[in-house]
């Protein structure tokens, strides 16, 4: 107590000194104001280190003071910062404080300054503070180097999100410097003529090896640059754990999230802490760590797990019991003892876990598709004894063990496979048979089904068959068949016997199965019952026996369609009396036939039904071959005998027969028959006979089996072609011969009327029309009243065609034979002929007087022309004119022969020498030229004018 | 007058250096050996199979440092890169290089790109990119066992490191990341140059040492005084 009053009043003197020499302070500068200001600049870190010291502090002396610093950035005028730094000082002690910049300390010169004051934060009043220091300079842009372009700061380290600032510095007096931030240019503010300043806001992770800033000037290649580093946020580690699997080491482990995105040396690290021990260590990995554990002297263990980079620390902590984190390690050596048919014993192996753990082990057994699970505790070993297992059966067992007393994990299964042995099969072979007779033998043919494996035990061997006779005047017989054969044909030596068949694996031999053969066939005269087949497969019905069965049996054929049949039968129970067949084999369109027995007691099989049908009905496949019989006049007969409508994939149920005539109509009362006997001879009336040649009958059949879906196939049949080809050819060729007499007369009338050899004007009708519409008074000039006292014979001369040529394709070419009567201007009647073979223009020209050849004739000529006293004249005196200069609108009479070839024609084939003139004797008749001029002219001329006038076409020998 | 005088001497004084050399010359001297033609060839096409599989890696490697030196028009100053063998050289050196400077050239120039590619390899991050290049250099090994081959071949002895030259790894004092990467960058470009330049060696070397054209080797060294 003494001592405490004396320490007491010791402090209160010291603070009232204090306080007496801050009174004294007020008037003079404070004594413990800083010195030797010293400021370094740490690039790295981009932050001003300052250090100072306090003088005129006693040996003893220490006070807590308050440093307040300014910062001021290019001059001291323009102060960034100001900040109070408080803290203890002791005599002779150098003080430190940092300052980081955000702008790259090369940016700018900086300035500081400090002043100090002692804290006096418990007493009250005014703070006095020291007189600043002087400004102290901070500036590394002196020290950058000979380049003439800078970029800070460089390889800067941060993270996602973060600000940054980014400025260049150029030597140089260029000011157009552009900086771009991964190939982006940056738009930045000038601090002072060579510095500018870029800031780079909530900057993103974009590769493991940095974003790229670069700034390079307008002129030149120099191009600086720097990589900004930006970190992904360091994550917490998560699921933090640690667990032991043998009390020695715990393995502690954890999720660390997602990767910081840095190079590997800018990683973060792991450091495991265990705070009771304070022990620490370096973690080598980034999701697990090995920490030895102090043995027997240490159960509870703290830990504190921290990530770290440069940036960020984060850190989870885990506190436990170390037997409560035992994770044992997977059993070993598991082996199975005194495997039989039904039980097995396991035996394993546990790693021990100290001295006085004991394990909980876990044993599973997998089997037949079943699993038990069965746990056991353990020390060192563990025993187990399955059973109940089925003979030659595979087993899967694994075992599996955690700690029994505070369980935290199970370890990892350990597999094993064991089989146990055989066993004699439990069932008897499900045996079936069929009986036929061969020769007057019995031979039944035996089917089984292999047993299930469950039934079978382990591999059946061998089939063992054992045939007793019933009337015991035979012996028995003993067959072995090997496996896996599923069937046998035996011939008996009398058919009622009695086959025992029994299944044999290596163990033993199965009960056996009985059948009796019977000599009686059985009830084959059992009526057949048509069934239908649905989805579920066919169901079957039968009536209950009033005889005592010991169960039914189904038999049907799976490829009834394929021998062998692909036997099958179902046993149903005595109480059964329907049952519904199904088997992936059904197919739709195949008559499946089912037999129903009953199996009496001894073991006597009756045949109580059977029944056929499809599963699905489909339209029938082929056509019937229709044979027409019996053709008369009045009918006929269609048959198709030898139609199979057991292999059809539907049932028949009748056959449509249509007759159709030609036209498409049916006949009335014969449009459809239907025939519903099956099978049988379809007959027809047909029409009368006499319609028969213009039938042809369709006969069309078709299955009904669903309402609305028919018309399956056409069969076309023809009646007899020779009589149809008769009543076809002898009208044709009737009618043919009519046409041709017919169109002779015609032809020769024609010829008669129009173009006869010999003209004949009384004869021809254009006489009648000239009459009739221009003259009525017209006669025809008999030439038997006239005496020709001169005949003009025109020719037309080779020369002269020459001129013709150009009206020759369009205008028919005209004979002028005899002048009219004076008219020359205007066209007056004729009669034409005009060969429209040759000219087809020429009909074109309307009638045959209107020649358009222009009537320009040369005077004499035409007055030679006029009278025929003339015409003598004209041919002596020009008889080189041609046809063509004589005007066609002069002439009366106009004859050109259709024979007449064209004047265009091969003149090279006109004879050299000029023929006769008595050549033209027909139209000398016709005007009765004297004989003396027939003869010919003696003049060249007129020579050469025959030869044109009588080509080769007008020839008439 | 005087150029073909001078060429008239220069021929006969190169005409006599050759005759004289002549029995010295090993591809001159074979009888039945295939000589280094093969191997020539060889290194020839491994020069070009290498070329090509430098233009995958390099297009990987710059996207990995990402722009802009993965830009195509990217064309920086060679500053930090000066301890690189430097490919280019003057069409006139090049030519009068004989067969042993040139393929001792070739030797050097390999044995410092393959160092520093391997340092490029240690540095790499991702597992793929490092894969190809520990393949390219593995074939670049194998491109400088070929030229060994060949050296060996012509009976020139392989050119031995200076003690301390050797790099090791990053070619010059890297000053910061930036730097870093252009000297990455460097290193590609040069490496292609290179390759370049030696599939030109290679091919010019092949026709020298084919059999008939041993005058026509002969009249070329002429055009060289």
């Amino acid at each position: 107590m003494a001592l405490f009053s004396v320490s007491k009043t010791a402090f209160l003197l010291a603070f009232l000194s204090l306080r007496t020499y801050q009174s004294e302070v007020l008037s003079e500068p404070l004594p413990w104001a800083p010195e030797s200001l010293k400021v370094s600049v740490n690039t790295t870190s981009q932050s001003l280190h300052l250090q100072w010291t306090v003088h005129n502090l006693a040996h003893h002396q220490e006070f807590r003071m308050v440093f307040q610093i300014e910062i001021s950035r290019i001059k001291t005028s323009n102060v960034i910062w100001v900040e109070n730094y408080t803290t203890t000082v002791k005599w002779n002690q150098v003080l430190h404080w940092s300052w980081e910049s955000k702008l790259p300390l090369e940016c700018a010169k900086h300035f500081i300054r400090m002043r100090s004051a002692v804290d006096a934060a418990k007493t009250p009043g005014p703070r006095v503070w020291s007189s600043w220091s002087s400004w102290e300079e901070a500036d590394v842009q002196n020290s950058l180097g000979q380049d003439l372009l800078f970029v800070f700061p460089k390889d800067k380290l941060v993270e996602e999100g973060s600000n940054v600032t980014i400025c260049y510095v150029s030597k140089s007096h260029q000011n157009n410097i552009s900086c771009y931030l991964e190939g982006v240019r940056m738009q930045g503010e000038q601090l002072d003529p060579n510095v500018s300043v870029f800031n780079l806001n909530h900057v993103a992770f974009i590769r493991e090896t940095g974003t790229n800033i670069y700034c390079k000037p307008g002129q030149g290649d120099g191009i600086k640059g720097t990589v900004l580093f930006v970190s992904k946020v360091l994550q917490e580690p998560k699921d933090f754990s640690c667990e032991t699997q043998d009390l020695m080491t715990l393995n502690c482990t954890w999720d660390p999230g997602s990767d910081t995105g840095l190079l590997k040396q800018l990683s973060q690290s792991y450091t495991l802490f265990e705070s009771f021990s304070g022990k620490k260590i370096l973690c080598k990995h980034k999701s697990w760590c090995l920490w030895q554990v102090a043995p027997e002297s240490q159960d509870m263990y703290n830990f504190t797990l921290t990530a770290e980079n440069y940036l960020r620390k984060r850190s989870v902590h885990l506190l436990f019991h170390l037997t409560h984190r035992v994770h044992p390690m997977a059993p070993f050596n598991v082996l199975f003892k005194n495997v039989n048919a039904t039980s097995a014993t396991m035996t394993w192996k546990v790693h021990a876990i100290g001295k006085y753990y004991t394990l909980l082990c876990q044993v599973e057994l997998y089997g037949e598709g079943k699993v038990t699970q069965h746990n056991v505790s353990v020390k060192v070993d563990g025993v187990h004894l399955f059973s109940g297992l089925e003979p030659d059966t595979e087993y899967l067992a694994q075992v599996r063990c955690a700690n029994g007393d505070h369980f935290w994990k199970w370890s990892e299964w350990t597999h094993q496979n064991f089989t146990t042995v055989e066993a004699a099969p439990s069932e008897a072979p499900d045996v079936w048979r069929n009986v036929k007779i061969v020769q007057g033998r019995c031979v039944v043919t035996l089917f089984w089904k292999p047993l299930s494996k469950l039934q079978a035990h382990g591999k059946i061997l061998f089939y063992n068959i054992v045939i007793e006779y019933l009337d015991r005047t035979s012996g028995s017989e003993v067959l072995s068949i090997p496996a896996p054969a599923s069937g046998t044909e035996l011939p008996l030596n009398q058919c009622s016997s009695q086959i025992r068949i029994t299944a044999s694996n290596s163990v033993g031999t199965s009960p056996a199965s009985v059948l009796v053969v019977s000599r009686e066939p059985g009830n084959e005269e059992v009526e057949e019952e048509r069934v239908k087949g649905t989805e579920d497969g066919f169901p079957l019905s039968w009536n209950p026996q009033p005889r005592h069965v010991t169960g039914y049996l189904v038999e049907w054929c799976e490829q009834p369609r394929d021998p062998p049949c692909d036997l099958q039968w179902k046993n149903l129970g005595p109480n059964v009396t329907s049952t519904v067949v199904s088997s992936d084999a059904f197919r739709p369109g195949v008559r499946y036939n089912f037999r129903i027995y009953g199996i009496s007691t001894e073991r006597v099989p009756c045949l109580l039904a059977r029944k056929t049908g499809y599963s699905q009905e489909l339209a029938p496949s082929d056509n019937p071959q229709v044979v027409m019989t019996n053709l008369t006049s009045h009918s006929f007969t269609l048959s198709w005998k030898n139609y199979s409508t057991e292999s059809q994939p539907s049932f028949i149920q009748g056959y449509h027969v249509y007759l159709k005539s030609k036209a498409g109509r049916c006949h009335s009362g014969s449009e459809k028959a239907v025939l519903s006997d099956v099978p049988c001879v379809g007959w027809l009336i047909v029409p009368p006979p006499q319609q028969i040649t213009e039938i042809i009958s369709i006969l069309t059949y078709f299955c009904s089996f669903e309402e609305g879906k028919v018309l399956i196939k056409n069969t076309t049949l023809f009646s007899s072609p020779a009589p149809t080809l008769i009543r076809i050819l002898l009208p044709t060729v009737f009618c043919i011969l009519l046409i041709m007499i017919t169109c002779y007369l015609k032809s020769q009338w024609m010829k008669e009327k129009c173009y006869p050899d010999i003209p004949d004007p009384y004869k021809s009708s254009v006489l009648s029309l000239i009459k009739s519409k221009e003259n009525p008074h017209l006669t025809i000039m008999n030439i038997k009243d006239c005496v020709p006292d001169s005949i003009e014979v025109l020719n037309k001369q080779e020369g002269t065609r020459k001129s013709f040529t150009e009206t020759e394709s369009t205008k028919p070419t005209y004979l002028y034979l005899l002048p009219t009567e004076k008219r020359y201007s205007s066209p007056g009647p004729c009669i034409c002929f005009e060969n429209f073979t040759y000219n087809q223009a020429a009909s074109d020209s309307a009638s045959c007087g209107h020649v358009p050849a222009p009537p320009k004739a040369p005077p004499s000529q035409l007055g030679l022309l006029t009278s025929p006293e003339n015409l003598l004249k004209a041919l002596e005196k020009n008889y080189m004119n041609s046809l063509g200069e004589i005007p066609a609108g002069e002439t009366s009479l106009n004859y050109v022969s259709q024979l007449a070839s064209p004047m265009s024609g091969d003149m090279s084939n006109l004879p050299k020498n000029p023929p006769e003139p008595a050549l033209c004797s027909e139209y000398k008749m016709q005007m009765a030229i004297p004989l003396g001029l027939a003869s010919p002219p003696s003049s060249g001329s007129s020579s050469l004018s025959s030869i044109t006038l009588l080509d080769e076409g007008e020839r008439y020998h | 007058t005087h150029l073909r005088a001078w060429d008239s001497w220069g021929l006969l004084a190169c005409l006599c250096t050759v005759l004289w050399h002549l029995p010295a010359v090993p591809a001159l001297n074979r009888t039945g050996d295939p000589g280094p033609g093969p191997s020539i060839q060889k290194t020839y096409d491994l020069t070009r199979y290498l070329e090509h599989q430098l233009r995958s890696l390099a297009g990987t490697y710059l996207n990995y440092l990402g722009p802009p030196f993965n830009e195509p028009d990217f064309n920086p100053p060679r500053l930090g890169a000066e301890t690189l063998p430097r490919a280019t050289v003057n069409l006139d050196v090049w030519r009068s290089l004989n067969d042993k400077l040139r393929l001792t050239q070739n030797y050097e120039a390999y044995s410092h790109l393959l160092c520093y590619l391997r340092g490029l390899n240690r540095q790499a991050a991702t597992a793929e990119l490092r894969r190809s290049l520990a393949h390219f250099c593995t074939s670049l090994q194998g491109l400088l066992g070929s030229i060994a081959g060949v050296m060996a071949a012509l009976g020139y002895p392989l050119p031995q490191p200076l003690p301390g030259t050797e790099p090791t790894g990053a070619p010059g004092p890297a000053h910061s990341d930036f730097l870093r990467k252009m000297d990455d960058f460097w290193l590609l470009k040069e490496l292609q140059t290179w390759l370049w330049r030696s599939a030109k060696d290679f091919n010019r070397l092949k026709k020298k040492m084919q059999p008939p054209a041993a005058a026509v080797t002969l009249h070329l060294e002429a055009h060289g005084f």
